[in-house]
């Protein structure tokens, strides 16, 4: 697998994990509340800021110890059955996210564990210092991990396959464009967009945002299939 | 009005202990949402005022409310001073 092709994969797998939405939900509400707390913008700006990039670093955390994990157990090379593997988790989960990503609740209720989805909730109200509202960006990235493990996998093997200064761009790249939503959230917010208007816009195009994260996950399923599994069977270069 | 007399809030149909309805805690809530969605803080201060005024209105038929009922009926009355805060006050819960 070349170079080009390579960091397309990741784009696509950040890009992925993007239109994941318990972040975008969290920072809603954090924002949400702080505002309705009458706190200056300043000081929410500084909260969301927080939240962005505890989020940032966790993916970026993740994306690296999961790279470690395969690099360390199977060098620059893992066996074509770990590639199935991934493979067959992506086109799993796009086709659990297209049944399961929503509740059916009304509003953006998520498919993620209730006492997780409250704890969030809670310290979101709660959260008064930055401090707090990154350890908040942080728990929400773990909070989607069964939903974003399968794009921070495919991206791993991927990365791990390409020179040590490819990796770094590669690992670089994904965690700017996974956080592409939860930046351009923050940049409504501190531009004065209302919190509602965000939020109406999230529930009414809910079901393309599952559509468009389901269907991804599968092509990148089947994409990196046929590029990995079957050409390496075949023998073409 | 209902402010006079006590009016008990039945919480979490029941599972949680009920309480007095405070007239300050729905005034709150409901500027907290209406700043959310984008109100100046004079503009949230009065429609919570109207709000309140109306819910009270309403609690003097009702002596023993669910919150949830409480909130249905402000959320309606807030609908028609401010429809985007009434839209994330009925909402809040349905975020994440």
């Amino acid at each position: 697998m070349d170079i080009a092709t390579s960091l397309a994969i990741v784009t696509l797998a950040a890009l992925i994990h993007a239109s994941f939405q318990l972040s975008v939900s969290v920072l809603t509400l954090l924002s949400g509340h702080s505002l309705g707390a009458k706190r200056s913008q300043a000081r929410t700006l500084r909260l969301t800021f927080g939240f962005v990039t505890g989020a940032g670093i966790m993916t970026l955390l993740m994306l690296t110890f999961v790279a470690y994990l395969f690099q360390h157990f199977f060098g620059s090379s893992a066996p074509q059955y770990i590639w199935a593997i991934a493979c067959g988790l992506l086109v799993g989960v796009g086709l659990s996210v297209w049944v399961f990503y929503y509740r059916k609740d009304k509003g953006t209720t998520l498919w993620v564990p209730r006492a997780f989805a409250r704890h969030l909730a809670n310290r979101s109200k709660a959260t008064k210092d930055t401090a707090e509202a990154f350890s908040l960006g942080l728990t929400s990235v773990i909070g989607e991990a069964l939903f974003i493990l399968a794009p921070i996998i495919i991206s791993a093997l991927v990365l791990v396959q390409l020179p040590t200064a490819w990796q770094l761009v590669g690992i670089g790249i994904y965690t700017v464009i996974s956080l592409i939503t939860l930046g351009s959230v923050w940049v409504f917010i501190s531009s004065g967009h209302s919190i509602s208007a965000i939020q109406k816009w999230r529930e009414d195009n809910k079901h393309f945002l599952q559509f468009a994260a389901g269907s991804a996950l599968t092509i990148l399923g089947f994409f990196v299939y046929v590029c990995k599994i079957i050409t390496d069977v075949v023998g073409v270069s | 009005m209902a402010e006079g007399k006590a009016i008990d809030i039945i919480k979490r149909h029941g599972q949680r202990p009920s309480e007095s309805f405070a007239r300050e805690k729905l005034h709150k809530s409901v500027v907290a949402a209406c700043i959310s969605a984008g109100a100046p803080e004079g503009h949230a201060e009065s429609i919570a005022r109207a709000v309140t005024d109306d819910v009270l209105g309403w609690l003097d038929t009702h002596p023993e409310v669910t919150s949830h009922d409480l909130r249905r009926v402000a959320g309606r009355h807030l609908r028609t001073h401010h429809p985007d805060a009434a839209y994330l006050y009925e909402q809040h819960k349905n975020i994440i």
